[in-house]
Formats: C-alpha cells, structure tokens, sequence
C-alpha cells in the first residue's frame, strides 16, 4: 500500500509538473474550468459571477454545475477519490477541515494576496472557518442565521399576534397551539428533527452545547442541551402542536409550510428567495427573529469557495475561487436575495432584493450567533445525531435517555479523529 | 355442448377477477398522470380531487427547468443503444461458438460464463468503478454503456436458442465452402432473430431502467440518465409531487410507448426467455 | 404465444430424431481452424466479462478485507471486517428484513399463475389487453416507481389511504412508519414482478398439450381437478424457474427501498429506514455514501452467500416437488 502511494505521488508529480510546463504554452488556449453548487436558487447568481469572471479571463470558460444538496458530499467525496472532482466547489464549515486536512484543497493565500482582497471585510469567525494549520483556503462566500418564518393568513384566521422580537419559548408554545386545527390537518409549527434550523438553535438558547470548545467531548448529554431537544420534542407528542416525523417524512415541513397546513416554521435566510417565487405564498408569509429561551442565539454558517488541489488549472480554479469572494461577485450574488453576502457592507443589497419581508431579522440576530458546530469529521457524528434523536423525536424513547447514548457515540466519534 | 355454457358461465367471473387485478396494476400510473397534471395547490388537498379541477400542464415545463431532461433522455437512448447492440453482437457470436464450434476448454469457458450469473452484481460495483475512474471515463456515455455490453445472461439464452435451431443449413453452408464467420452471419443470424428479439427487449428494458450503475457511475446532471435524473429531481428542497410525477412519467413513457406498440413481440419475447432460460 | 410453441417443438426435433443419415465429423463445419474460430467468437464476450465482472470479484473479495481512507487509499486489516460484520446489528437487521422482503414477494408467484390460468381461459375476450395492463409495471421505470408509490403511500395526502378511508379504515404513515414500511416495499415488489410472472406461466400453460385435459374431461373430471392434477405438476418446472428468478432479484432490492424509504429533499431522516434497511441499501450506504468500501465488500459478500445458499436449498428441495415430463 504504501508502495502504490509512492506511485501515486509519483505520478501526479510528473503530471503535474509537466501540466506546469505545458500551462505557460498553452495559456491562451480555453480552460474550461467546473463549479460544483447544491443551491438551484443560486445557480442564476453563480451564473453571473461566472460570466464576470470570463470578461477579465477571456481564455475561461466556467461551468457552473448543480448537485443536489442530498447527493452534494457524497459525490464530491466519491469524485476526490478518484482524482476528478469539480476545480471549485462550495464547502460547508463541518466539512472543510477532513478536505483540508486530506491536502484535497489549494491554500488560496497567494492568490489572495495577488487580488488585494481585504480580508478584514469578511467576520472574523467565517475567515477562521477557513482557515487550516495558518492557511486560507476560501474566502468567505455567504452567512445564514435562521428565522421564523410564519403564515399571516393563518395567524389572522386564529386572531394570534404576529411574531416579534420579544417572543419566548412560551409564546411560540402558545401560538402554536391557538394555530393547531386537526379537523382541518392544520399543525401550529413544524417541529423537525432538523439540526441548523431547529434544535441546535434551542440548545444554545437554553445553554447547552453540542460538543465542547476544544471539539473533544460531545455537550449532548449536558441537562441544558436536553432540554434545548426536549423542547421539539414536547412541541410534537406533548403539546401536540406539530405533525409527526412520520407525517413529515411523508410531507416536508417546507412543503406543508408552502401549503398553508403549518403556520410557523424555522428557516434560514436562504428561505427567502424560494418563498417570494413561490405563488402559493404571496402576500401570505413574514419573518420574524427566533423566540428566546434562556437566552438569545441563533446559529450562524456561511460557506466559502474552495478549489481542488488537484485541478488541471490550478492557477485559474484558485483564481475564480478567490474572485468568487470579491467585492464585486458578492454584490452580485446579494442582490439576486438568494444568500446574505459576506462581505461587509453588501448585506443591503441583499434586503434590497426581497423587501416583502423583514429580512432585518437575520442580520439583527447576528451579535448574539453561534458557529456551527464542526469539527474534524463532523459527518461521522452528526450521523449519529441523525439516526438516535429519531427515537427521541418519535416518542419511542425518553430525550433523557437518547441523549445519554447520543453523548457516548459522539465522543466515541470524536475520539477517532485523532 | 354442456362444457361450453359452463365456459360462458365461468367468463363473468373472470372477468371479476382480472379487471380487479388490472385496476390495481394501471392505478398508480394513472394516479401518476392525473396529479402531473394537478396544481401544486391542489395536489396536497385532503381529501383528494381525483380529476383535475383545472388541467395544469405547466408541471411538465418544470420538469425542463429542474433537471436537463434533454441531455438525460439523449444520454438514456444512447446507453440503451450501445448497450443493446453490444451485447447483441457479442452475445450472439459467444453463444454461437458455444452452441456450434469445438475448441479447447469450450466447456470450461462456458461454465466461467455461466459462474458470473450467479455472482449479484453488487460485487462488481466498486472494482468497475474504479476501473471507469482509472481510464478517465467517469461522467461520460462510455461508462454507462461500455460494461453493460457484455452478458452472460445474453450468450446463455442465446447459446440455448442456437442448439434448438436445425443443422441442415450451416451444413449445406459448410459444404459450399463457407467459415464459420459467413455461417454465423448469413446463416445463424438471420434463424436466430426471435432469439435476438428476445434478448434484445430485456436489454433494452435493463438498461433503460438501471439505477444503481448510472447513479454512481455519472454525477454530472448533464451525464445522468433519466433514471438517476428522477433520483435527483427528488433531491430538490421542495419536494413538488406533481413536478415529480410529471418527470416520472415523461421518464417512463418512451418504454410504456415502444411495449404498447410492440406489446405481441415483447409479451413473446418474455415468454421465450421463461421457457428456454 | 404461437411461436413459443414452435420453439419448443423445434427443440425437441433435433435432439429426438436427428438425422441419423449424416455422420458427425467434427470438422465438417469450421474446417481444422475450428478452435480458432471458437475462441475468437467468444474474445469479445469473454475479455469483457473478464475485465468488469469475473475479476472485480476476486478484487472485490481482497478489499473485503481492506480498510479505506476518507478519500482513497486501502490497508489491509485481515479477517477484521467479517469479525466485525458478525456482530453488527445492522447487517442481522439488514438480512433479515431482506428475507422477509423476499418471502413476500415470493407470495406473488402463486398470485400471478392464478392470472395466467385466468387469462388463459380458453375464448376469453380481451385477454391481450389483459396481458398488455398487468405487463405496463414491468416496464415501467423502478425510479419512477418508487416515487410513485412514495406519493400513493402519503399518510395525509396519499390516494392509498383516501381509498381505506372511503371504507372507513383509517391508514398509516406506510412508508415512514418503521412497522410497515418494509410490508409496503414488499406490496410494490409484488405489483412490480406479477406481470412477468403471469406472462411466463401463461407460456408454460400453452405448452401443455390439449389432449391431456381432453382425456381429463373424458373422466370427468371438473377445472378444478383438472388444474391440481394436470395444470399443477406440468407446470411445476415454470414454476421453479419462477420461484428462483424472483427470489434472485428479491434479496437484490435497492431501486424501490431508495426511493421509497431513503432520505428525503431536506435531508431529514426518514423515521422507517434505520429499520428497514435491506443488504444491498446498506451496501450502497457503507460504499458510496460513508466510504466503507472494505466494509461494503464483506457485506456483498455476505450477499451471494445467501444467494447461493438459497439457490442450493431451492435446487435440492425441487426434487420434492418439480414434476419434469
């Protein structure tokens, strides 16, 4: 085995080496080079920035290319491994540090540098993301925090108050029941065992946390954090006030929001843009900040563009990737309202694009986020999360208690990292 | 004639029977076109209209939007064809060697042949992805068609239909001076057609139908069947059930359409793979 | 149907009477290249199978025992994925919710020789048309099948459960449910095979001959007896034909249980499918999706083992009831 690497290497070295030497040749020649996204809301922005990109770079030719996000990873990771993935791909922070750490990625620095991208215009907390053993490997592409997005059709009907800022876990309970109608197969909210959208943002608004700051123990079985589950849990088998994971496995939240048999949902900033085009929804849905527990948090993300270590033009895949974080292709993808920009000061486009609802929402609750959680495989515990909470979801077993083992595997996970 | 009104007697409750059984086997798809045809809307009502209140065919349009269904359908053809023909080629000759000609190790070729029958193809998924990976050919019509254009099943079936034909005519054939490879062609392929009917509908049913091959092998939308197309129209965030129905039926058609028109053949074809395999 | 029939007269000419006339020289046909010709012929069919089918088993077979890297690269670690495979609930779960799923789509078999005796019925009007809509789900895309029937199964919004309720029964999550999920695939798996099931028995059904239910009548005996005593035991070969295919391709299922059982567009998790899970689901999984491809080695393996065994079990146990003529 160890032989064979040798030859591997070996042979990407001459590849390489003789792509380099040919590379100075054949420059004008076209490049075509492939930009991997899982968004189709997006795909018209990434479209544009592409073509911006070929005016400057007229020998390239950027192919955006779509992958659903439920087949994204595991065909980009299937794609790595046999030497041929996309020259540029969107990358998530629970993901970025395996690909970074397998040397799968391009370090950006120098081309960084070479643009005169300040740096210092992007958050922090999202530049670090990024950021593996000292070295930038994409610019900041985007962030989203979640809101609560809710049917005024249905609160109108019910004579319920809309959401504010001042809502508390309570509020939201109580709406929801006053909203639930089971004659009508109509649900106050829709509790998913989701985790960005739904429960990691009540776990850290009731104090919990979902692994510790030095990514080496799991927080699940922390009482703060189970009561931050508990509350989806009660909002579907105790109060009633949700359908079934059964009923939305068979329907999607979404999908039951957009047809007005759910009145509140949790949704990223993302959202937006899928419910201003969708006709069913006109004039009918708003957004507001997410109701408290004990304190205010919400979970914040964004994504960068990466480029792949192993392109056959690494020089303009590296290129295109950094230009995807300028100024100027952020501006472009704010305003198309698919995603909040992450550089600073092009968030008002980004409001600007669809001013039917109070997209302020987000950005408001931004001082009090909390990253994602991530750490250097994140996939493989996240898994688990995935798979045990449903029994907790379901009602089949007590959130105490699924939490328990949920901790065990985590760390288990965890300590194969190392 | 007593037996005969019994008979007529009998019909009526065959009649029961068997139009129960096809209601059961045509409602899915015809549930399938009537909500590609309903609005979104009006497809999540409860309880459920079962025509239309208003004929929405814009769901068909969508399809177009969300998957590059043209790509996918061409990609689909192409790999059913070069599929189809390969193994028909290849298969045919194989089984002709095998039902006719004497060479060493004859037999113990044709019990490797049949071995791989028996083997589920799950064992040869990884290796013959990494085979496509190494030659370059991920992402391109030549993984999807390349491995499936050779057959074990294929040579066998047509192997047993070769040795039920009569001699009489590759012996004259023999005789006027001609080799094996005229025989096969002027003489053993021309008998042979409803054998390469046969083998040829299967084929062209497997391939158009495959998912798992396409679904790893290809991930470029653009080089996806329609079959892993479906798979990733589903994948979209929202998931729009009369979109989903309209692309499951645009995707089925062209099979439902050619078995419809070709129904005699095909029904025969099946039927000679269930008495001679 | 008519050409079967003479198909399977013209087997039997040949072999039955020959020509004794002609001498058999083995060289009359291809002349003393004979063997070159032979292995010719077979080159293209037999470099393919060698290439994509016949040695990715054995390369198969060394990775079972092989551990991989998130992105490539393999270490050999013995007997440890089969150690492991032995004690993995998941695998025990994932076998046994395959042979339940094929036991259930075996009892479609007895299902689609009632049809095929059915629209055998001697003057029946209509009977291609018949054929032709019990056929349409067999060639109708599994992909799309499985979407299909996802929508059909809906607990809420489904056609399946407005048609129990029109009864007054009150329906189920089917495909979310974990109780019934695998119960729905099977009921899919059955609608899938009966067409080609029946196509094939009413072929076999034609192939016995008229007079044996003639001289039956003679005797007196009824449809009913005639179909125990004659229909039944020259059947029985079909019938075992059947039985093996359809349990071949049962302990396979994959297309029907990922579309129907797996994850859904926003990534939730499907509540039915940690239980239901069949061997060749959870070979994709561990292969394409975790990239355990050593571990999914072993379990494909663990795959033909039952094949095999099932297949030998059938082979043996036809000798009990397959009647050959």
């Amino acid at each position: 085995m160890n032989n064979r690497w040798w030859k591997v290497a070996l042979a990407a070295t001459v590849v390489l080496g003789a792509s380099a030497c040919g590379g100075a040749a054949s420059s004008d020649g076209p490049v075509t080079i492939t930009y991997a996204v899982w968004d189709k809301e997006q795909v018209p922005a990434m479209e544009k920035i592409a073509a911006e990109f070929e005016k400057a770079h007229s020998n390239v030719d950027v192919k955006v290319q779509l992958t659903s996000n439920k087949e994204y990873w595991t065909k980009l990771q299937t794609a790595v491994t046999g030497g041929s993935a996309p020259d540029v791909f969107w990358m998530n922070g629970p993901r970025f540090q395996l690909y970074a750490s397998q040397g799968v990625l391009l370090p950006l620095d120098e081309q960084i540098d070479a643009a005169k991208v300040d740096t210092g215009a992007f958050p922090e907390a999202l530049v670090d993301l990024y950021t593996y053993q000292g070295k930038k490997y994409g610019l900041p592409k985007d962030f989203d925090t979640i809101g609560l997005w809710y049917n005024k059709t249905l609160f109108d009907a019910a004579g319920v108050g809309y959401p504010d800022a001042n809502w508390t876990w309570d509020d939201l309970r109580e709406a929801a029941r006053k909203l639930t109608d089971p004659a009508k197969g109509q649900y106050g909210i829709a509790a998913a065992a989701d985790s960005q959208a739904n429960y990691y943002n009540t776990i850290f608004q009731a104090g919990g946390s979902v692994i510790s700051a030095d990514g080496k123990k799991s927080g699940f079985d922390d009482p703060a954090t189970v009561e931050g589950l508990r509350f989806w849990v009660d909002l579907i088998n105790k109060d009633k006030v949700s359908p079934t994971i059964q009923q939305m496995s068979d329907t999607e939240p979404a999908q039951m929001f957009s047809s007005g048999k759910v009145a509140m949902y949790y949704g990223g900033s993302w959202e937006a843009v899928g419910f201003a085009k969708n006709a069913d929804l006109t004039g009918k849905v708003d957004v507001a900040p997410l109701p408290k527990g004990k304190k205010e948090a919400v979970v914040i993300h964004g994504l960068s563009n990466v480029a792949y270590a192993k392109s056959k033009h690494p020089e303009e895949a590296a290129r295109f990737a950094v230009f995807a974080g300028s100024p100027e292709a952020q501006r472009i993808q704010a305003e198309t309202g698919a995603v909040i920009s992450a550089y600073q000061g092009t968030q008002d486009a980004w409001l600007k694009a669809t001013p039917q609802y109070r997209l302020q929402a987000f950005l408001d609750q931004v001082p009090d986020s909390v990253p994602l959680p991530h750490s250097k495989n994140t996939a493989a515990w996240t898994k688990k999360a995935e798979e045990l909470l449903l029994k907790a979801w379901s009602g089949e077993q007590d959130v105490t208690e699924v939490a328990k083992t949920l901790a065990e595997a985590v760390n288990t996970e965890l300590g194969n990292e190392k | 004639m007593p037996s005969r009104v019994d008979r007529r007697h009998t019909t009526w409750h065959v009649h029961l029977v068997l139009v129960v059984g096809a209601l059961v086997m045509v409602a899915p798809l015809a549930w399938e076109f009537l909500t590609s045809v309903k609005s979104f809307g009006e497809s999540v009502r409860v309880p459920p209209t079962i025509l239309p209140e208003t004929w929405d065919w814009s769901n068909y349009g969508k399809v177009f939007e969300a998957v590059p269904f043209g790509e996918q359908f061409l990609n689909t053809v192409l790999m059913t064809a070069g599929r189809t023909a390969g193994q028909l080629l290849m298969c045919s000759m194989a089984a002709y060697a095998f039902a006719r000609l004497r060479f060493p190790g004859r037999d113990a070729f044709f019990l490797l042949f049949l071995s791989v029958l028996m083997v589920p193809s799950q064992l040869f998924l990884i290796p013959q992805y990494q085979i496509m990976q190494e030659l370059g050919w991920l992402n391109s019509l030549p993984a999807l068609i390349v491995p499936g254009m050779f057959s074990a099943f294929g040579t066998f079936l047509l192997r047993q239909f070769f040795l039920s034909l009569p001699k009489d005519l590759e012996e004259a054939a023999a005789l006027d001076g001609a080799n094996p490879l005229r025989i096969y062609w002027h003489v053993m392929l021309p008998l042979a057609r409803p054998g390469l009917v046969a083998l040829g509908i299967l084929t062209v049913l497997w391939s158009w139908n495959d998912l798992l091959w396409p679904l790893v092998a290809n991930n470029d939308p653009e080089k996806m069947t329609l079959s892993a197309g479906l798979a990733t129209l589903k994948g979209e965030h929202l998931t729009d059930y009369p979109v989903l129905m309209a692309g499951s039926l645009l995707a089925t058609l062209p099979v439902i359409a050619v078995f419809v028109v070709m129904q005699r053949r095909v029904l025969e074809g099946i039927a000679f793979t269930g008495t001679k395999g | 149907m008519t050409a079967v029939a003479d198909q399977s007269v013209a087997a039997e000419v040949p072999a039955a009477t020959g020509r004794p006339a002609r001498k058999r020289r083995p060289t009359t046909v291809a002349g003393r290249w004979e063997w070159l010709w032979g292995l010719a012929f077979i080159a293209p069919t037999g470099l393919g199978l060698l290439v994509f089918y016949i040695w990715p088993v054995f390369q198969t077979l060394y990775y079972s025992f092989t551990e991989w890297g998130a992105f490539g690269g393999h270490v050999w670690v013995g007997t440890e994925n089969y150690v492991k495979l032995l004690g993995d609930p998941e695998v025990l779960k994932a076998l046994k919710n395959t042979l339940v799923y094929s036991g259930l789509v075996l009892l479609g078999v007895p299902v689609s020789l009632v049809l095929a005796a059915l629209i055998n019925t001697p003057g029946l009007r209509g009977a291609a048309v018949y054929r032709v809509l019990y056929f349409l789900p067999v060639v109708t895309m599994p992909a799309a099948v499985g979407m299909v029937w996802r929508w059909l199964y809906n607990g809420d919004l489904g056609l399946v459960n407005h048609v129990l309720s029109l009864i007054g029964i009150s329906g189920q999550h089917w495909v979310a449910d974990p109780r019934f999920a695998l119960y729905a695939t099977a009921v899919v798996g059955v609608w899938m095979t009966v067409g080609y099931n029946m196509v094939i028995f009413a072929a076999g059904l034609n192939g016995i001959p008229r007079d044996y239910y003639e001289a039956a009548e003679l005797d007196g005996a009824g449809r009913i007896r005639q179909f125990f005593s004659i229909t039944l035991p020259m059947l029985s070969p079909t019938a075992f034909f059947i039985t093996v295919l359809t349990s071949i391709g049962a302990l396979q299922v994959f297309d029907v249980i990922y579309l129907m059982l797996g994850t859904n567009s926003s990534a939730l998790r499907n509540p039915a499918i940690d239980e239901n899970k069949t061997i060749v689901f959870l070979f994709y999984e561990r292969a394409f999706i975790d990239n355990d491809k050593g571990y999914a080695a072993a379990i494909a393996f663990v795959l033909l083992l039952v094949i095999l065994v099932l297949t030998v079990i059938q082979f043996r146990a036809q000798k009990r009831w397959v009647h050959y003529a």
